[in-house]
């Protein structure tokens, strides 16, 4: 490796799972950390169940492919922590690490006899981020969560959708890819101060309450002004405000119109474009793009607030143009002329269609032994001196036991082959997977 | 809010210049409460977001926006012109002691100005500078405009979330709202800063950050991308619940104060989880024929999912007010949680707990103001808001006199000037 990185010689200790956790030390491993996910097979919980394995390979430990891209840069050490020996080892490694990081329920650790008093005794200085739920203080600490719950009880699934219909939510665990990384970003910034007082400490992460910083804007409108978002017209779907509401902020940036989604050709499930005009200027700009048509000339459109009383005649007449043209050439055509638009993208737009992300080089295989050649999501920053980069596959589980045990603990061949013997590595009755029986060679 | 007896945050000792706007000014109060000096560059007249509502007694004003204060917290002020010589100059000079520059001006902007990374690091090595704009600083829709609906669609969100066909026939796909594309835009700007910011303990150099926020939107879809890679498909969005290749039962439940409750029921069925389900149900005698022994038997469970989520959990949430609902499951050890209005959390017992709320002070209207707390607890250098958001150029004197070493009239002839 050429290039240094950003966190050369730092050492994780990885007991995290699911999807908040790995997420997080993901982008530790990123920037050059040696992350050890410590796992164990009977209770794992993020390589199985797999929806994302391929079609044509079995379902095992060693194919989910959403596994792969949250664990890339890391190494496995499959071990039962909750024996005599394996807390031993773990204890070990705590001595030579400099992060331990963990999304378990509150106590947890605690209860392993690893809490932040017992950390410290090991290693004084260690950053412990433990990513729970709730966090460890405060009366609800032992509930517990996943992305959904913790959005919807911090008001983040209620800004979105439709009035008067259901929240429609988030359609995906928002909270654990913002939960990873908060995650991570505790992790450096304990890492940079101990690097500064010679100081760790323990950062107690709740994804829970770490998703109510999002509402900022809201919260101050219900603590200052007393407006709350239970009111007509909210959420107003993807406009800026929704036609017959009062007139007041809906905090997603000035209120404007047009500010929505409009269909495009061919009209498929994916076939929509945003288009927003953030002034009277930028919404003459549309006009010429729709070429002038007829409707626009009525006087009623010409300021922002003749718009968004007459929005829904404004974005009918909108998308009887944007079906006119794919989502592409529609964006390149309003950008060219200075007017917000963009694609709505599925994954697969992302992957094989955006020329920016594929000009970003976002997307780049990576190697796996199970899974094949696979792209594998990158960084969305370059970094001139220490670029973040995918380096390992994921792991297989247990792959890197051997070499974490031998190499860095100073147990010997047979120490190990005792350890798969008495189940500290691998439970007895469970089969191997061939690279095990090979370690122990 | 003192905070005269604890120790300084984690940050404390670096000096951060933020020039952004509201795609990146979340990014400086991340900065901001862990402890760094923010020093808050806005050009003269004030930051142009500071006219974006909500507003303080719905009075429109750059002093009264109140997501300018909110994403303005632990920040000083200044106002500057760099598009002037003075301008540039004064501002090489506050470079050449920074820690961090965060800005947000377009791709070639500050290069224009001769203020580019290459020309301030001649004279500040340890400077680490992060450029936060929404496509990066190459590529083909480097220039393109945007906002936060745009990213949402462009990023992938909004193919994830909608709604089911019989909820809403025909809908859209939705953007959720509260700008979250400049909040994942700023999640990972953070992280690379702090990475740089470790490195340089060690490596004694700064470094250029090119972050940018559709990349950081496109990252935050959960195991879209791996599903369309892995298995080439292309998830349906669904009401309230996880985008999925094929329609999965439903997890939001209307209760009976009409608000919503989020439970996930499917996936983890099994003999014993309807046994504790049973019990759960039964506190409102509702059970139905949960305790029937057939359920011991997994393909009879697998056959009832519909009767076991749309029957009785759904009319087990109806019979009880949404908390109510949400904190007797969870007290039973099951994952639900009511989907609540952000002011619902007010009255939350374990944020306040956690003293999650903060009295922050706006002496000049001799009020203060409760704001919302931090993300995560730092037991050995805590979070802490230091102050309100900055008045238009509320520190000048302090940066420009008595740090840069201005005399007050210097400073009076370049606001004049409209320099400062």
């Amino acid at each position: 490796m050429s290039r240094p990185r950003a966190l050369q010689n730092i050492r994780v200790v990885d007991f995290s799972w699911v999807r908040a956790g790995p997420w997080a030390t993901r982008w530790l491993g990123a920037f050059g950390a040696e992350i050890i996910k410590i796992e164990w097979p009977e209770n794992e919980r993020g390589r199985l169940p797999s929806t994302t394995t391929p079609q044509n390979l079995e379902v095992n430990l060693n194919t989910s492919g959403n596994f792969n891209d949250t664990n890339v840069n890391k190494k496995s050490l499959s071990l039962n922590v909750r024996s005599a020996k394996g807390l031993e080892i773990v204890k070990r490694l705590i001595a030579v690490s400099d992060i331990v990081i963990e999304n378990f329920s509150s106590r947890v650790l605690q209860n392993w006899g690893l809490g932040y008093e017992e950390q410290c005794k090991i290693k004084p200085d260690i950053v412990y981020v433990s990513m729970s739920g709730y966090g460890h203080t405060g009366r609800n600490h032992h509930y517990t969560t996943f992305g959904p719950v913790a959005q919807a009880v911090s008001g983040l699934t209620w800004l979105s959708g439709l009035p008067d219909k259901p929240p429609a939510g988030w359609g995906w665990s928002y909270m654990d890819d913002t939960g990873g990384m908060y995650g991570a970003m505790c992790a450096l910034t304990g890492l940079y101060h101990r690097n500064m007082s010679g100081q760790g400490q323990h950062i107690d992460l709740s994804q829970m309450v770490s998703s109510v910083p999002l509402n900022g804007p809201a919260l101050l409108d219900f603590t200052v002004n007393g407006r709350g978002s239970r009111r007509a017209g909210y959420p107003p779907g993807n406009r800026a405000h929704w036609p017959g509401a009062p007139l007041v902020s809906n905090c997603r940036g000035p209120t404007v119109a047009p500010h929505n989604a409009y269909r495009t050709d061919p009209g498929g499930y994916n076939d929509w474009c945003v288009i927003v005009c953030h002034s009277d200027e930028e919404w003459q700009r549309l006009v010429r793009v729709m070429g002038a048509p007829a409707w626009t000339a009525f006087s009623k459109f010409d300021t922002v607030g003749g718009r968004l009383q007459h929005q829904e005649e404004l974005d009918q007449q909108i998308e009887a143009w944007s079906l006119t043209l794919g989502k592409y050439e529609l964006t390149e055509r309003c950008q060219a002329a200075g007017v917000r638009a963009l694609p709505v993208q599925s994954a697969e737009d992302r992957v094989e269609h955006d020329p920016q992300l594929r000009h970003r080089q976002m997307y780049l295989p990576i190697e796996h032994p199970a899974l094949g050649v696979h792209k594998v999501q990158g960084a969305p920053f370059k970094m001139s001196e220490t670029p973040a980069a995918n380096h390992l596959p994921s792991p297989l589980i247990g792959q890197h036991t051997r070499e974490i045990v031998e190499g860095l603990l100073g147990y010997d061949r047979e120490e190990l082959r005792a350890g798969f013997a008495d189940g500290t590595f691998w439970p007895v009755q469970r089969p191997r997977f061939p690279y095990m029986e090979e370690m122990l060679r | 809010m003192s905070g005269t007896e604890k120790p300084p945050g984690p940050l404390a000792g670096l000096r951060i210049l933020e020039l952004a706007d509201h795609t990146g000014h979340f990014g400086g109060k991340l900065l901001g409460d862990l402890g760094a000096d923010v020093v808050k560059i806005e050009p003269p007249g004030g930051e142009p977001c500071r006219r974006i509502g909500p507003f303080l007694d719905d009075i429109p004003h750059p002093e009264r926006s109140l997501s300018f204060w909110y994403y303005n917290t632990s920040k000083r002020g200044i106002t500057l012109n760099l598009e002037t010589a003075d301008g540039g100059e004064l501002f090489g000079r506050l470079a050449g002691s920074a820690d961090v520059i965060l800005e947000t001006f377009r791709p070639g902007f500050l290069a224009s100005l001769g203020l580019d990374y290459e020309s301030l690091r001649q004279h500040n090595p340890r400077l680490v500078m992060c450029a936060l704009t929404p496509f990066g600083q190459t590529g083909p829709w480097r220039d393109y405009l945007s906002s936060d609906l745009l990213h949402m669609a462009a990023g992938g969100e909004m193919a994830s979330c909608g709604y089911d066909e019989a909820d809403v026939p025909d809908a859209p796909p939705i953007a959720p709202g509260g700008g979250n594309a400049w909040h994942m835009g700023c999640h990972f700007a953070y992280m690379a800063i702090m990475a740089a910011l470790v490195h340089r303990t060690v490596a004694g150099q700064g470094q250029y950050i090119d972050a940018s926020i559709h990349e950081a939107c496109a990252l935050t879809t959960e195991a879209a991308i791996a599903n369309y890679v892995y298995r080439g498909e292309v998830l349906r969005r669904q009401t309230g619940r996880h985008h999925a290749a094929g329609p999965t039962p439903r997890t939001q439940f209307r209760a009976k104060d009409g608000n919503y409750v989020c439970a996930l029921v499917a996936g983890r069925l099994n003999p014993k989880y309807i046994g504790e389900l049973a019990d759960l149900l039964d506190t409102n005698g509702m059970a139905g024929d949960l305790y029937d022994p057939k359920y011991q038997d997994p393909a009879v469970i697998a056959a009832n999912t519909s009767h076991i989520i749309d029957d009785l959990v759904a009319n087990f949430i109806a019979s009880r007010p949404a908390e109510e609902a949400y904190h007797a499951a969870q007290e039973r050890g099951f994952t639900w949680g009511a989907v609540r209005a952000p002011e619902d959390l007010f009255g939350d017992g374990h944020l306040h707990d956690r003293g999650f709320w903060k009295e922050v002070e706006h002496p000049e209207l001799a009020r203060s103001v409760v704001y919302p707390g931090e993300a995560a607890i730092y037991h050995g250098s805590p979070w802490r808001i230091s102050r309100r958001a900055p008045l238009i150029g509320e520190h000048n004197k302090e940066i420009f006199c008595d740090e840069l070493g201005l005399s007050l009239g210097q400073v009076s002839m370049l606001s004049e000037n409209r320099v400062i």
